[in-house]
């Protein structure tokens, strides 16, 4: 039997296989659908220092393979994350990525400095690259922003950090570099591309923030291209996303650098394709006489 | 046991009602026993060319053949892809989802408010309600659509043996004027308590709403957002709730109390 086993920082994850950040909510969703145990992790939906409402609707928007959202980072804040969420979490054996979003580089550092005694919490993500709030682009697109945030967290911070990374930059090695100098221990890409979809008959945009971010099936070339870049420039161990809904799509990801890959878009039409994916990972690598999924981290053979 | 499943389901019946109305019968599905009216399921379209899946609530459930229906009109890429699929297809069905109606006391008065496409659900209920011994004469089936074609399956509905109150916007079949109109003639001419509850339209839900609550009558709505997942975790398909934020239609909902989300 294959070993599906990878690890990230020092962390063990059971499998590569983990649900993204805004599309499996805090979990407890999912887990009326399956045992969350079966993932390799879960990364929780962006947590702000104060609970948010998030943007009127609509927020989402259908596309060619794909969606555009502007949900406006809702979440509890971080005092009900821990109280609730994080609780409820407890009882399934997996990791669990807490994913962090602010708006200055002092509000990441504070949710970050509560969640360091939340031994649940095994890793914190941070979301510089949500594109539907202003001032978090203003750290995903500027490289002495990005390092800042990242070396300021890592004092407050005692596990891993990740720093996760926006594709609407136009030099993503630049961001990714900079994040991996400030100490990030892995790097999570891609967030949502900038998108728009509008409505003929009545000339307004199809989201009232007007813009959103696309994701989907119809990412996924993009991401790739950017996971294999940033491989190639940075040390760190990287987290593959962008429209993967299947093992294939998984395997991709793999071999162009990233040691662990998540799952978001494809949840929402179906919400187990982790489970799925697991499985058909693993049949994958005894089809292909592999012994684990790591071997074919990187192992692309490029031009 | 998960209450929700994720199952492929074969189209066992596809009937064509006229006006791009369609009937859908779909199974095996081993929760159709479990399901409450006012629950819905989110569908798959065939041919991978709509992204989303779509929701439908529950027409009817044969819990022995383990078959559900569901109604629906053609309005946009999905359901014209769904009108096209045959008897013999496999769609994808998630279900079932959210909360369905608190059903009345057996001995209320009850109106049944059901817009065009919104009457899935109010059969359903009223079928659910004289499965569990209600009086079919205390339930009062308010049904209208723009004119006679649109209202469809009719005769399942008078079959139930509820009073049936039939109006059309032209005046081609019934009463002449819209839902709410029949009902407030009614409630005009037939004081008493009742208990309200509505599906359809949102313009027909904001006057259903208004109606109820002049008059303090108590009930539910069946309401509609655009749904990406079904199931809690995207917030995408948000409404404003009266006493402020936000509530997820597919989870909290789809039905809620009148007067508790801001239509
Ligand atoms: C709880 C519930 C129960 C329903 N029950 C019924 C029923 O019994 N019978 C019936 O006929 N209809 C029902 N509907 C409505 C049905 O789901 C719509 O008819 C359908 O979504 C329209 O789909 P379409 O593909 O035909 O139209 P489209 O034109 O493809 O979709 C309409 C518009 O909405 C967008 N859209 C579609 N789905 C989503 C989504 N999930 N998120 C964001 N945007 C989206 C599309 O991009 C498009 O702009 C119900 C809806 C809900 C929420
Ligand atoms: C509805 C929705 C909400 C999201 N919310 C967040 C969020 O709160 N924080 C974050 O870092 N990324 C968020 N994302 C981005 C995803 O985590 C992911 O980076 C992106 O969708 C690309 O992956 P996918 O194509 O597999 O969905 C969200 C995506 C969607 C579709
Ligand atoms: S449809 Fe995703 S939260 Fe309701």
């Amino acid at each position: 039997m294959p070993d599906l086993a990878v690890e990230i920082a020092g962390v063990k994850f059971n499998n590569p296989i983990l649900t993204a950040s805004g599309t499996c909510g805090y979990g407890e969703e999912l887990a009326e659908l399956f045992d969350l145990s079966q993932l390799g992790g879960i990364v929780t939906k962006s947590i702000t220092v104060r609970p948010r409402e998030g943007h009127p609707p609509p927020r989402t928007a259908e596309t060619a393979s794909g969606m555009l959202n502007a949900i406006g980072l809702a979440n509890v804040g971080v005092d009900k994350f821990i109280e609730e969420k994080l609780k409820f979490l407890e009882k399934f054996d997996t990791r669990v990525i807490v994913n962090v979003a602010g708006a200055k580089v002092q509000e990441y550092v504070e949710i970050s400095a509560r969640l360091a005694d939340c031994s649940r919490a095994d890793m914190i993500e941070l979301n510089f690259s949500c594109p539907n709030v202003e001032a978090g682009m203003a750290i995903a697109g500027d490289p002495i922003a990005a390092e800042k945030a990242v070396r300021e967290v890592k004092r407050v911070f005692p596990r891993p950090v990740i720093a996760k990374l926006s594709p609407n930059v136009t030099d993503i090695v630049a961001i990714a570099r900079a994040c991996e100098g400030g100490g990030a221990d892995a790097l999570s890409l891609i967030n949502t591309l900038v998108g728009m979809a509008v409505d003929i008959e009545t000339f307004r945009p199809c989201l009232t923030n007007n813009t959103g971010g696309l994701s989907g099936p119809a990412v996924k070339p993009v991401a790739l291209a950017m996971v294999y870049k940033v491989y190639k420039a940075v040390k760190v161990p990287l987290i593959g996303l962008g429209g993967i809904s299947n093992y294939k799509d998984v395997v991709e990801f793999l071999l162009c650098g990233a040691t662990a890959v998540q799952i978001g878009t494809a949840l929402f039409i179906e919400p187990d394709a982790p489970i799925k994916i697991v499985k058909d990972l693993r049949n994958y690598l005894t089809k292909n006489k592999l012994g684990s999924a790591r071997e074919l981290v990187g192992q692309l053979r490029s031009y | 046991m998960s209450r929700i499943a994720i199952e492929d389901v074969k189209i066992l019946d596809s009937s064509d009602l006229g006006r791009g109305n369609y009937r859908l019968i779909l199974g095996p599905f081993g929760r159709s026993r479990s399901i409450m009216a006012g629950q819905f399921v989110h569908l798959q379209v065939p041919g991978g060319s709509v992204f989303f899946r779509r929701a439908f609530s529950v027409y009817d459930v044969n819990p022995e053949e383990k078959t559900l229906e569901i109604l629906f009109k053609v309005f946009g890429r999905g359901t014209a892809l769904l009108a096209k699929c045959r008897r013999g297809d496999t769609v994808n069905l998630m279900g079932p989802l959210g909360h369905g109606f608190d059903p009345p006391g057996k001995k209320e008065s009850v109106i049944l408010a059901a817009g065009g496409i919104g009457m899935p659900p109010l059969y359903f209920l009223a079928k659910q309600m004289i499965q569990k011994k209600h009086e079919s004469d205390k339930i009062h089936f308010f049904y209208g659509g723009n004119c006679r074609a649109d209202l469809i399956e009719v005769a399942r509905i008078k079959k139930l043996g509820v009073k049936l109150h039939l109006s059309t916007d032209d005046g081609s079949f019934g009463f002449k004027g819209f839902v709410t109109s029949g009902i407030k003639e009614y409630l005009e001419n037939n004081k008493g308590d009742y208990r309200l509850y509505a599906c359809g339209p949102t313009g027909m839900l904001k006057a259903i709403d208004r109606v109820a609550q002049e008059r303090t009558i108590p009930g539910q709505l069946s309401l509609e957002a655009p749904m990406p997942c079904g199931i809690g975790v995207c917030l995408g398909c948000v409404l404003p709730l009266t006493s402020g934020g936000y509530t997820r239609v597919c989870r909290e909902g789809p039905v809620y109390n009148i007067g508790e989300v801001l239509l």
